[in-house]
């Protein structure tokens, strides 16, 4: 048979093994960061009466915008947390660690931002340099648990891990597979 | 009919600058250590502490004064300079000492650095800041963090 490259211990570990010390403290600093910003209260639109705009999309004024903040575990993995009075993105960019990767995620990531509206806070199109975007305002926060949806989102980033990691283990795994019987025409 | 009726420039106006409630940030002075000199001094002294190894001193040092609104961003990015080299000084161990020495305002500076220091992660220093980050929440509380995003004079 072929040789076996890529084994399943081969790419786990290779994806894990350099970065698991940073990945607690990386998980919590995004925690700490979600849960500070998303203090938020309702507050109406000031240029257009009777609207009510989530003002961290929309940006129309200086006062109602908070400093966004970084939090990054290397140069591809990072967080994007923009806050505002009423409103507060998070942007993730995830691990892609080879082009495989990259096109997994891309189309993985594509997929579930297609179907935004099942998740409420998912927002259709990542903001610029970021796989995946959520838009939280103060009707979710209202609605739904804000620990709830801290959770939810530091979930959302493990798995998206863990999942991308799966999915290029069963693609090398049938490329292999479909390779061994493409050649035994030929031994 | 007259000559300016023809004339559309008046739809080239943008009429929001002239709406007398309009936010307008405030300007307000440069303190003490928002000037070139004092960032220069102050990069001086706190070389001199790390080259001692008195890493909790310089970093005492490095937070004081912190250049919050120098109107000139590249006395901004040498103090920000500083305070990266002072942080990645210190070993994993150390870092909790260091951060419980040190006074709640620059506890406030420290955390807008380390901000401001993974907003820059090509520099490298991103494990070493999540380190900083860890203890200093564990110090600082979540009040640090949103102090960091409301405050408007940024480091």
């Amino acid at each position: 048979s072929l040789p076996r490259k890529h084994t399943a211990a081969a790419c786990g570990t290779a994806r894990n093994a350099a970065m698991t010390s940073t990945l607690k403290p990386y998980v919590e600093a995004v925690r700490a960061t979600i849960e500070a910003s998303m203090c938020l209260e309702n507050f109406a639109s000031q240029n257009v009466e009777r609207h009510n705009k989530p003002e961290v999309e929309v940006r129309s004024s200086e006062e109602v915008l908070l400093t966004p903040m970084h939090i990054s575990r290397n140069a591809k993995e990072r967080v994007l947390v923009e806050g505002s009075i009423n409103s507060m993105r998070i942007s993730i960019g995830i691990k892609q660690a080879d082009e495989v990767e990259v096109i997994l995620c891309h189309k993985f990531v594509r997929f579930l931002m297609q179907r935004a509206e099942h998740f409420v806070i998912l927002r259709r199109k990542p903001v610029e340099g970021y796989d995946v975007s959520f838009l939280i305002t103060n009707f979710h926060t209202e609605q739904m648990y804000k620990h709830k949806l801290v959770d939810f989102v530091i979930q959302f980033m493990e798995d998206i891990d863990k999942e991308i990691s799966e999915m290029k283990l069963t693609l090398n795994a049938r490329a292999r597979i479909c390779a061994e019987e493409f050649l035994k025409q030929f031994s | 009919m007259s000559k300016s009726t023809l004339s559309t420039a008046h739809r080239k106006v943008d009429v929001d600058l002239y709406d007398a409630d309009r936010f307008v940030d405030d300007v307000l002075e440069e303190e003490a250590g928002d000037n070139a000199s004092a960032v220069s001094s102050k990069e001086t002294e706190v070389r001199g502490m790390l080259n001692k190894g008195d890493n909790k001193g310089a970093l005492v040092r490095a937070l004081k004064d912190a250049p919050l609104r120098a109107k000139d961003q590249s006395v901004k990015d040498k103090a920000h300079k500083v305070v990266m080299d002072v942080l990645m000084a210190f070993k994993a161990t150390d870092i909790k000492g260091a951060v419980d020495a040190l006074s709640q305002s620059d506890v406030d500076t420290l955390m807008k650095y380390i901000y401001r220091g993974m907003a820059q992660p090509d520099d490298g220093n991103s494990a070493q800041l999540l380190q900083w980050h860890q203890k200093v929440v564990a110090a600082g509380g979540v009040g640090s963090i949103i102090r960091v995003m409301t405050e408007r004079h940024t480091v």
